[in-house]
């Protein structure tokens, strides 16, 4: 039993013992408690229930609607169990021993002290917490404890942890071994890991301030501030669009994320940081970055089209006050929206004190093109999203009962909150010239105040949290009755005194916490089977706590091994490529989504955009946060879906394959080699020799197995088989004619999509020696085309290879196409051809697909369109590649030599050749029938080795791969 | 002292055990499963006997019409032509223009020995009247798709809330842990308005989110991974990755979640073959599939779902959506330009795939274990949008859902709207009302089932919701 529980026990006990024993139950001790529990939640304020007041002798001698007076008929009502009433089908009816003390107390005549008023939240009791709670008492540095039988530690950190380890009799786990450590530091102040130079180098060290040294470089990277700002914008619910049906693009929200970044790199003391976000707008010296600070407040979802427009306003109010008061000093004030908190001092109108300093803003329903924000001319600046007052009066907030809009009860008088009197105050009016309300700035000074008993404990907690990997109160954003007790309470009010002391600035706090000894000991303890039974949770920090990635600094981690992270830092975020697959959950489908260029898409996973109607899938797999609410605490589960990621997302399988054949490029020929390089790059460390053994045997099994299946001859088998269409010139039946024309064209891939024309003003001529000496179709320009057989392509991954060559004049022009306007496609037909500017576009979404060169030249043309990346070549050298074509709609007739059926842009020129495969070919594969189709029109090919990895490569992938997924790799010890 | 008697949030410890142990695979999970491998959708014990061992949820994206489908309303013939009475108050969705009474544009015929009504719309599913539990009286909160799909889904009109297959997910687990617990199938012309938070678990483990299903090839996301990567190939991956975290895993006794994570390799390659299983058609008989409608115009993708959702039930997923309708407007139900042009596109895509379905699950005995729900995220105004305008805009005051199956009456009608079906009047069921039932179908208590979050208890059903004892068979 912990002592709490004994606590309260003992009370109980102490409470029961008069009632038996005699006379009328002492009201200070008995009775008003009772009161406060069981009653005055619904008998007290502005509309008690039932009209009867029991905060006072006044209120409770005048009864309720019912009459009453000294407490008969409220005795009656307890007894019956009708008081309290049932919550949700079950019964509050109270213990017989709390009756007893009430029927005592009326029946020695309810005895009230005259001017004794209770108070709903004056106390703590065993089922909600009072003003008298941990976390609302002042803050007070408390002194360092001294161990009594080992070393006194120079680290007050280390001398908190180990004095309560001392009296458990718990040894702490010993230090880390090097490796572990700056893997570890890296990993918690920059977010991604160290070089294995990086490693040898520190493990080599011997200088006395290695440590020292080491941090304060990491200190001073800019991926510092960016890995910090990543926990804070979990906290600020940052996204980059609003959700809801259009989820619109929040287009500056990006200013916002790279202002934090800034603050944690430049060291903004934690007061400003505050203040700036909730009030940036407000201060004297206001500037652009403190506007853009405000963002804070514009990134909760917004919904264009809510029910009703009044209504919502409370509702974007509550986001606001929810997100502010969780962020800063972790407690539910939102749970007060309609009734007293249930569980902490926080009253109904405290909720609103709170709501009233956002109250002034851009709630109503404006334009949608603000989206709910403050718009450039109330800000001052352009492109910001920031929030200011619409004005420095605004109408009345009203007490909302029930959080009813239509039950409105007083107005409000903008007020800091209640529960800390000693900072209780009204807010002043605003100065005379002001703009705004300055109830935001005030509420902002508030949360800042020195003696605020939240603010401080709670970012310190954070910062424990994210240094250690579990917070000292588990529970980071409630610090209420609900919260988890902190492990070690005067550690955390020693750290937030201390932070006070250092001016509120973050970096040193990093500096004392790392070099803790604490900070330091390993994540492995040798009587960890013992300890464990007692402290699973680790609650006396006996041992480091072993972390698994998360999202962001997996995908970091994974670009860093591979060599290709770009650390540029700051501006718009980039939108990963997104599978069509996982584009479907879309109403509106790929058209919503455009992947920014492959390049863009090598940085930080800090910058990646998130939409809220389409959290990237990869990242969600791993528990990013949802963005529609405040986080402080990411989960962290085990589910099979990261394995298939981790095994076949296309992302890792190309950072595996970009490190193998960086690998093979600096070592070429040498296996061995090539493997340690493989374990330095992953897991900063040479493999065993038994590992070395095994990594062998894993290349040379798997590239058995790859030749078998990546060999030439393979290659055109397989590429065969997808094989839908293919027409060629050679193959035509053409009319009696001179030069003949052309009526129909077999398809030679036997899945029936032939070619044919019957109006004979429409049929394409014949040319028996044309590219290369063979037999070519040509097309007039004018009005000449063929019709396909049957819908060609079922999805619009595909792989289109001809032969053409163009005399086309300016214009658009189309070798091949479904499109359709009467049907509807004419934004997502799929079609390949040419524009006035002689550039390719394949369909109009990929419309600049690069520019083709001596087109009146035969040339082999071909268009790749994969699940990620769409691609076209001239000649077998890439012109351009862009995202995949994303949904095309595919069931319209097919027709080549013009565009589809709009009876125009007509191609001119030949066309020899034409293959279609229902999937996007692999390079080798595409190569292979580039060099068969080259070779029959004598063309020569500008790329004549294959692009893709060999069987070898490939297998090195593997391994690398394998390594990408290990345990060593995913967890930081 | 033992300081495991700490439990986050104030919960006890059973509560805690309840929703960490099988929810929360964190790490404070792995302390106290110790050496156990665990697996968040794990079987658990609903809170009494269940009802239905899996629900279907046939969700009409777009709001069908419920005055010409379900909602016989004679009066409207009696009426046509006039102007809805000036005391009824509604949002006029959209502000598009406000015409006059219409009547049901295909007529209604009683179906079953109990002569339940059901129009010409769903010909096929009428034959199965005597199933269906009609609920006449349903309302909503929103008449914007937006926020009234997310509602139907999750409860609230804000997104960020667990929607009810995550709530039936985490209540339940999965009874094959080689699936997912909560399947989604959209609709191939789109996803839902809102996308994404239609499925989500909002605050609880993206674990309990439903994973999107493809009706053909791979249904998920990174199943297969390039071609090169063979089965065997993969084989040698993870044999050889199990011999580096075993070495990794000797070398840190007590790592739990290492141990766990060494386990997922195996449950995620058993996924690779057991998943496309679920979905391969192949194993059926012509005449079922023929029966669905597949192969079909235009039954073919409905039918095809409708056929792969029975094929889930009888593998242990609990909660399956199939979309009917994505995108936007005439897309889906959302018949503004015409009650006939709309449903009468759409009707004939899903009436014989569900009439199939009820039928296949009933033949193979699971009728009485599956729950089937039908119905949309709103209803329709019983007036056109203009003189002798054929469509119909967005109505949350009344429309209509149907159950069949799962310890639901059938044959019946439950509650009722005005005498021009323009508002629920008697019994009205309320979207949470709507939850609770189902849920407790499921064998959960509404009112038990939450997530501590934020300091607070949360529920699907909030502080509302009240069970329909009324339809329980």
């Amino acid at each position: 039993m912990n002592t709490h529980h004994a606590i309260l026990t003992a009370i109980v006990f102490a409470v029961a013992g008069p009632v038996i024993a005699c006379c009328s139950p002492n009201f200070e001790t008995e009775v008003a408690p009772l009161l406060i529990k069981r009653c005055v939640e619904c008998h007290q304020g502005q509309d008690p229930s039932g009209g009867l007041s029991l905060t006072s002798l006044k209120g409770f001698a005048a009864g309720g609607d019912s009459g009453d007076a000294i407490g008969i008929h409220l005795l009656e009502r307890i007894t019956d169990g009708d008081m309290p009433p049932g919550k949700q089908g079950k019964s509050q009816a109270l213990p017989d021993s709390e009756i007893a003390i009430l029927r005592h107390w009326v029946d020695a005549g309810a005895d009230w002290p005259a001017d004794r008023k209770l108070d709903y939240f004056e106390r703590t009791n065993d089922i909600r917490s009072g003003r008298d709670w941990w976390s609302l008492q002042p803050l007070a540095k408390p002194e360092v404890p001294r161990l009594t039988t080992s070393v006194q530690p120079v680290n007050p950190i280390d001398a908190f942890i180990q004095s309560r380890l001392e009296a458990e009799g718990v040894p702490p786990a010993p230090p880390a071994d090097r490796r572990t450590l700056i893997r570890r530091l890296y990993y918690v102040l920059i977010g991604i890991p160290p070089s294995e130079e990086e490693v040898l180098a520190f493990e080599n060290d011997t200088s006395p301030a290695a440590w020292t040294s080491l941090v304060d470089r990491l200190l001073d990277m800019p991926q510092y501030g960016e890995r910090q700002a990543r926990h804070w914008l979990d906290l600020a619910r940052y996204a980059d669009t609003s959700g809801y049906e259009r989820d619109q693009e929040k287009t500056n929200a990006w200013k916002y994320r790279d202002w934090v970044v800034g603050a944690f790199n430049s060291d903004k003391p934690y007061d400003q940081f505050i203040i700036e976000q909730l009030a940036g707008d407000e201060l004297p010296n206001r500037d652009e970055a403190s506007v853009i600070a405000t963002g804070f407040l514009c990134l909760g979802t917004w919904n264009d089209e809510p029910n009703d427009a009044n209504e919502y306003q409370y509702e974007r109010l509550e986001d606001m006050v929810h997100t502010t008061s969780s962020a800063f000093i972790a407690l539910t004030v939102k749970c007060a929206r309609c009734h007293a908190h249930k569980f902490d001092p926080v009253s109904q109108e405290d909720y609103y004190r709170m709501a009233s300093a956002f109250w002034a803003g851009p709630l109503s329903k404006r334009d949608r093109k603000w989206l709910g924000s403050s718009t450039p001319e109330e800000l001052g600046y352009d492109d910001v999203l920031g929030w200011t007052d619409l004005s420095a009066n605004p109408k009345p907030l009203h007490l909302l009962k029930d959080g009813e809009v239509h039950l409105p009860q007083d107005v409000v008088k903008p007020a800091s909150f209640s529960f800390i009197p000693k900072l209780e105050e009204d807010f002043y009016p605003p100065p005379a010239e002001a703009k705004s309300t300055h109830r935001r700035l005030q509420l902002a000074r508030w949360i800042a105040d020195p003696e605020n008993p939240l603010t401080f404990r709670v970012f310190v907690n954070r910062l424990w949290q994210h240094d250690f990997g579990k917070a000292i109160v588990r529970t980071p954003n409630n610090f209420g009755f609900l919260a988890d007790p902190p492990t070690h309470p005067k550690l955390l009010d020693w750290l937030a005194a201390e932070f006070s002391e250092q001016n509120y600035r973050i970096k040193p706090m990093h500096r004392l916490i790392l070099n803790s000894q604490t900070w330091r000991q390993a994540s492995i303890h040798a009587d960890e089977k013992n300890i464990s039974i007692r402290d699973s949770g680790n609650r006396l920090w006996w041992r480091a706590e072993r972390r698994r990635l998360d999202a962001e600094t997996l995908r970091d981690s994974l670009l860093s091994a591979s060599g290709e992270l770009d650390l540029t830092v700051g501006g718009e975020s980039f939108k990963p490529s997104i599978t069509p697959e996982a584009l479907e959950g879309l109403s509106k489908k790929s058209s919503a989504w455009q992947a920014s260029p492959p390049a863009d898409q090598k940085r930080r996973s800090l910058y990646m955009y998130l939409k809220r109607g389409l959290l990237p899938p990869m990242m969600t797999t791993f528990d990013l946060s949802d963005p529609t609410q405040s986080c402080g605490k990411r989960d962290i589960t085990v589910v099979p879906n990261q394995a298939l990621a981790l095994m076949n997302n296309q992302f890792v399988i190309e950072r595996s394959q970009q490190l193998a054949s960086s690998i093979t490029r600096a070592t070429p020929n040498d296996l061995e080699a090539q493997i340690k390089t493989a374990w330095a790059k992953v897991l900063m460390r040479q493999p065993t020799s038994g590992e070395l053994q095994q990594g062998l045997a894993h290349v040379s099994t798997q590239s058995i197995t790859f030749s078998k299946t990546n060999s030439s001859a393979a290659t055109s088998v397989s590429a065969q088989a997808a094989l839908l269409m293919h027409l060629r010139a050679d193959q035509a039946v053409v009319t009696k004619d001179t030069p003949p024309r052309v009526k129909s064209i077999p398809d030679l891939s036997g899945r029936s999509h032939s070619a044919s024309q019957t109006d004979s003003n429409a049929r394409p001529v014949l040319k028996t020696d044309g590219f290369g000496g063979k037999p070519t179709v040509f097309f007039n320009g004018k009005n000449q085309f063929m019709h396909l057989k049957a819908q060609l392509l079922q999805t619009p991954q595909c792989t289109i290879v001809c032969v053409v060559n163009d005399l086309g004049k300016p214009g658009h022009r189309e070798v091949i196409s479904n499109w359709s306007g009467a049907d509807g496609n004419s934004t997502s037909s799929l079609f390949l051809g040419l524009t006035a500017q002689n550039t390719v576009r394949f369909t109009n979404k990929f419309g600049q697909a690069g520019d083709v060169t001596n087109r009146n030249t035969p040339f082999v043309f071909t268009a790749v369109n994969g699940s990620v990346e769409a691609a076209v070549f001239q000649n077998g050298k890439l012109l351009n590649s862009g995202s995949s074509l994303g949904r095309r709609r595919l069931d319209t007739p097919w027709v080549i030599g013009q565009q589809g059926n709009i009876n125009g842009e007509f191609w001119k020129g030949g066309i020899a050749e034409i293959r279609v495969y229902e999937r996007a070919l692999s390079g080798p594969e595409r190569h292979e029938v580039e060099k068969q189709v080259a070779s029959r029109y004598r063309i020569a090919l500008e790329i004549d080795k294959p692009l893709e990895p060999s069987a070898m490569d490939l297998a090195l992938a593997s391994l690398c791969q394998v390594l990408m997924n290990s345990n060593e790799f995913l967890y930081i010890d | 002292m033992n300081l495991n008697s700490h439990f986050p949030c104030g919960q006890t410890r059973r509560e805690f055990v309840w929703q960490m142990g099988s929810g929360f695979a964190g790490l404070a999970l792995a302390d106290l499963l110790a050496g156990d491998g665990f697996n968040p959708l794990a079987a658990k014990k609903p809170h009494f006997k269940a009802r239905a061992k899996s629900c279907i949820f046939l969700m009409m994206n777009g709001a069908p019409s419920q005055v010409d489908t379900f909602d016989y309303k004679p009066a409207l013939e009696k009426y046509a032509g006039k102007t809805l009475p000036e005391d009824k108050k509604y949002i006029n969705s959209g502000g598009r223009k406000i015409g006059y009474l219409t009547p049901a544009w295909r007529k209604f015929r009683p179906g079953g020995e109990s002569g339940l009504l059901v129009s010409d719309y769903f010909p096929k599913v009428r034959e199965h009247a005597d199933k269906l539990c009609v609920l006449n009286s349903c309302h909503t909160d929103s008449h914007a798709h937006g926020s009234a799909l997310v509602a139907m889904n999750t409860g609230k009109t804000l997104i960020g809330r667990p929607s009810l297959g995550s709530w039936a997910a985490y209540g339940l687990g999965s009874a094959n842990e080689s699936l997912p617990g909560y399947v989604v199938m959209l609709d191939k012309r789109g996803g839902p308005i809102s996308g994404q938070p239609n499925w989500a678990s909002g605050f609880m483990p993206g674990t309990y989110s439903g994973t999107l299903f493809r009706p053909v090839g791979d249904p998920i996301l990174d199943l297969k991974g390039p071609e090169h990567l063979t089965p065997k190939a993969q084989r040698e991956q993870l044999d050889f990755l199990a011999k580096l975290n075993q070495k990794h895993l000797d070398e840190r006794p007590g790592g739990h979640e290492l141990a766990a994570r060494i386990n997922s390799y195996e449950l995620a390659y058993h996924m690779q073959s057991a998943t496309p299983e679920a979905v391969d058609l192949s194993q059926e008989s012509e005449a079922t599939m023929a029966s669905y409608g597949v192969g079909k115009h235009p039954t073919d993708e409905y039918g095809r779902n409708c056929l792969i959702a029975r094929r889930l039930v009888e593998r242990g997923v609990r909660f399956i959506q199939l979309y009917s309708g994505g995108g936007h407007l005439e897309e889906t139900w959302d018949a503004h330009a015409g009650i006939e042009s709309n449903h009468g596109q759409h009707a004939p895509e899903v009436d014989q795939p569900i009439a199939a379905l009820l039928t296949d699950l009933e033949q193979r005995g699971l009728l009485d274990d599956t729950l089937v729900v039908w119905g949309g995220e709103f209803g329709r105004m019983p007036f056109s949008e203009g003189k002798d305008a054929p469509g119909r805009n967005h109505n949350p005051y009344g429309f209509s859902m149907w159950m069949a199956g799962g310890g639901v009456k059938g044959g019946m009608n439950y509650g009722s709207t005005d005498e021009l079906g323009f508002e629920a009047v008697e019994n009205k069921v309320h979207l949470h009302d709507l939850h609770a039932t189902i849920l407790h179908l499921m064998g959960l208590d509404h009112e038990l089932l939450t997530w501590f979050h934020q300091g607070r208890d949360e529920s699907l059903t909030d502080v509302g919701g009240r069970v329909i004892r009324d339809i329980l068979a």
